[in-house]
C-alpha cells in the first residue's frame, strides 16, 4: 500500500453564507494520478485553493507528508513540494516561455540544482522546447496549458495539482496533455487532476474523488465511481459513459 | 552588449561627465545636474514601480522626508566631519529614516494592489507633507537651511553636478544588479502575476517590501542631497506632486521596467522642457503635457519598448527570409 502524501480531514470553507467545501475528507496515495470531479461550482478549485493556502480553512485540517499546512504561506507550501497548474492559465505575459519556467526553477524547492537543466527538462516533458524563446503573450490555449504544467514541475514538486489542464483543448491536444501528465507521474510526481472529460479522467486516474455542492459524494476506482448512484444523480441523472477500456 | 565594450563606454562616459562643466558653463551645468538628479529618481522609482509593478504616486514623500531629515540631523546633532564630508552622515541618516519609514508602512500598504497602492502612496505623500508643514518642530512652513559645504573654490553648481552624477551612476549600478539577481526575477514575477509567483515559491511579500525599502532609501538619499543643493527649503520645495509625477512620466516615456528607459526618458523630457521649450515659458507646460499624451499613445512601451519592437521585427523578418 502506498503511503499517503496529502490528506484532509473535515475540511470546511465558508464564503459569506455559502459553504463551498463541506466537511471533506481525502487521502491521496503517493505516486498515483488521482482524480477530482464534480459539476460546475462543486468546489473543486476551492479545494485546491485551500491546499495551496490561497484561502484559509474555515475548519478541518490538511496534512502534506504528515505535516499540518495550517499557517504556512503559499510560497512555502510550494517549496515543500506542492505545485499547481491553474484552471485559467496565468502566464507571465511579458516573459519568454523559458523565463516563465525559470521562475519556478529558481524559487521552487530550495536545493542546489542547475536551473537551466531543470528548465530544459520541464520544456522536454511538456513538449514545448521549440517555443522556449517566444514571449508567453499570444500563445495558444493548448501551449499555455503546457506552460502551466512546465512551470509547475520546474519547482520540483512531489505533488502537482492540475486544475482542468484539458479544458478548451481539442482531442489531439487533450491526448497530448494526458500523455504529458503520465510523464509527470513517471518522474515520481503525484498528480491530482480536476477534469470534466469523463473519458480522459477515467482512463488516466487510479482513483477518483467526487464532490457535489462542496460535499464528498463518492470515492474509489474509476469503475466504482461511474457506477455509483450518487454520482449519476449529481450529473443530472445522465448516464455516464463507461470508462475506456 | 560586449562586456569590454560596455566597460570602455562607461569609462568614456565618466571622462566626458568629468570635464563637461568646464565646457558648458553654469546654466547647462545646472540643467545637467537636474538631469542626473531626475534620472536617479526615476531609476529608484523604477525599481519598485517598473520591476515589481507597484506604481507609487507619492514618492516625493521620500524626497521631502530625506531633505528634512538631513536638515534636522544637522541642527540637532550638528555637522560631523568637515567640508563636503560633513554631508555624509546626514545623508545616510536621511536614507536610513526613509527606508525605515517605508518598512513600517510597507506591511499594510503593499497589500493594496494596482491603483489602490498608487493612490495610498499619494495619500501618504500628502499627509506627511502636511504634518511637516504644520507641526512647528519640523519648521516646514518657515523653511530650514542646509548649508552646502562645497570644497574651497568650486562653484556649488559644479559640486552638486558631480555628486548627482555619482549618485546616478550608483543608482544605475544598483538597478542593474537588482534586475539581474534572484531578487530582480522575483520582482518581475510579482509584476506579471503575483498569485502565480506565490505558487512558484516566490516569497512575494518579502521581495515587495525589500524593493519598496530600497527604492525609498535611494530617493531619501537623493532628497537629502537635493536639500543641500538648494540650501534653503520649505515643505513645498521638497514635497512636490510634480516630483512624484515626473518619476512616473520619465519612466513611461523611456520604457518602464527597463534598465535604461528611466535615463532615456529623463533625458528626452528634460531636453524638451529645459532646452527646447525654455523660451516659451508660458506655454511650456501645455506642450509638455501634450507631448506626454502623444508619446504614451504612439509608443505605449516607451522609447526603449518601441526600439526593441523595431529590432525584434527586423530579426523576425530576417529569420523568415533565411528560412
Ligand atoms: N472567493 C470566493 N468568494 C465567494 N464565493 C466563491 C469564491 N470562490 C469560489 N466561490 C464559490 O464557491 C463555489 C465553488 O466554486 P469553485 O470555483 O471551487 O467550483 P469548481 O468546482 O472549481 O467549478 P468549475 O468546474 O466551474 O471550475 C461556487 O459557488 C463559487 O461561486
Ligand atoms: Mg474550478
Amino acid at each position: 500500500m502506498n503511503e499517503i502524501i496529502l490528506s484532509g480531514r473535515g475540511v470546511v470553507k465558508h464564503f459569506a453564507g455559502l459553504t463551498a467545501t463541506d466537511n471533506v475528507d481525502f487521502d491521496i496515495p503517493a505516486g498515483s494520478i488521482y482524480g477530482l470531479i464534480g459539476p460546475n461550482g462543486a468546489g473543486k478549485s476551492t479545494l485546491f485553493n485551500l491546499i495551496t493556502g490561497y484561502y484559509d480553512l474555515t475548519g478541518g485540517e490538511i496534512r502534506f507528508k504528515g505535516t499540518s499546512l495550517a499557517g504556512i504561506p503559499t510560497y512555502r507550501r510550494n517549496q515543500m513540494g506542492i505545485a499547481r497548474a491553474f484552471q485559467i492559465s496565468k502566464p507571465f505575459p511579458a516573459l519568454t516561455v523559458r523565463e516563465n519556467i525559470r521562475v519556478g526553477a529558481i524559487f521552487g524547492r530550495p536545493e542546489k540544482v542547475d536551473h537551466e537543466k531543470v528548465v530544459d527538462e520541464a520544456l522536454a516533458i511538456t513538449g514545448i522546447a521549440d517555443i522556449a524563446d517566444r514571449t508567453a503573450e499570444g500563445l495558444t490555449v493548448g501551449t499555455l496549458r503546457k506552460l502551466e504544467i512546465a512551470r509547475a514541475i520546474a519547482t520540483r514538486p512531489s505533488l502537482l495539482l492540475a486544475d482542468e489542464p484539458c479544458a478548451g483543448l481539442n482531442p489531439t491536444e487533450t491526448q497530448e496533455m494526458v500523455n504529458c501528465l503520465r510523464n509527470v507521474r513517471g518522474k515520481g510526481i503525484t498528480v491530482w487532476l480536476v477534469e470534466h472529460d469523463m473519458k480522459a479522467v477515467t482512463s488516466i486516474c487510479d482513483r477518483i474523488l467526487v464532490i457535489d455542492a462542496g460535499r464528498k459524494i463518492a470515492e474509489g476506482t474509476p469503475a466504482e465511481v461511474v457506477s455509483n448512484p450518487n454520482v449519476i444523480t449529481a450529473y443530472l441523472g445522465a448516464p455516464i459513459e463507461e470508462p475506456a477500456a | 552588449m560586449n562586456r569590454s565594450l560596455a566597460l570602455l563606454l562607461g569609462l568614456a562616459a565618466i571622462v566626458v561627465i568629468a570635464v563637461l562643466p568646464v565646457w558648458i558653463g553654469p546654466f547647462y551645468t545646472r540643467v545637467a545636474q537636474l538631469f542626473f538628479f531626475s534620472a536617479a529618481l526615476a531609476i529608484a522609482w523604477n525599481i519598485l514601480g517598473g520591476f515589481s509593478g507597484y506604481w507609487s504616486f507619492g514618492h516625493t514623500v521620500f524626497i521631502g522626508m530625506g531633505a528634512f531629515a538631513a536638515a534636522h540631523f544637522v541642527t540637532q546633532i550638528g555637522p560631523i566631519g568637515s567640508g563636503p564630508f560633513s554631508m555624509v552622515l546626514p545623508i545616510l541618516f536621511a536614507g536610513l529614516l526613509c527606508g525605515l519609514f517605508a518598512l513600517v508602512i510597507a506591511y499594510p500598504i503593499l497589500r493594496l494592489r494596482g491603483i489602490y497602492f498608487a493612490i495610498a502612496m499619494l495619500g501618504v505623500g500628502q499627509v506627511i507633507g502636511e504634518l511637516v508643514n504644520n507641526i512647528r518642530w519640523f519648521q516646514g512652513g518657515v523653511g530650514v537651511f542646509l548649508a552646502a559645504p562645497a570644497p574651497g573654490g568650486m562653484p556649488p553648481e559644479d559640486f552638486f553636478y558631480y555628486i548627482f552624477a555619482a549618485l546616478l551612476v550608483a543608482c544605475l549600478i544598483i538597478s542593474v544588479v537588482v534586475r539581474n539577481s534572484r531578487f530582480g526575477y522575483a520582482l518581475l514575477a510579482v509584476r506579471e502575476d503575483e498569485d502565480t509567483a506565490m505558487m512558484l515559491g516566490v516569497a512575494t511579500e518579502r521581495y515587495k517590501i525589500l524593493a519598496f525599502v530600497l527604492s525609498a532609501t535611494l530617493v531619501g538619499i537623493l532628497g537629502a542631497v537635493y536639500g543641500y543643493s538648494v540650501g534653503y527649503f520649505t515643505t513645498y520645495t521638497v514635497f512636490r506632486l510634480d516630483f512624484s509625477l515626473n518619476m512616473i512620466v520619465f519612466c513611461l516615456i523611456g520604457g518602464i521596467g527597463t534598465l535604461f528607459g528611466p535615463v532615456i526618458g529623463t533625458a528626452v523630457m528634460l531636453f524638451l522642457t529645459q532646452v527646447l521649450l525654455s523660451r516659451f515659458l508660458d506655454i511650456h507646460l501645455l506642450i509638455t503635457g501634450a507631448l506626454v499624451v502623444a508619446i504614451i499613445l504612439l509608443v505605449p512601451g516607451g522609447i526603449l519598448g518601441a526600439l526593441k519592437q523595431k529590432f525584434a521585427g527586423r530579426a523576425a523578418v530576417r529569420k523568415s527570409v533565411e528560412a
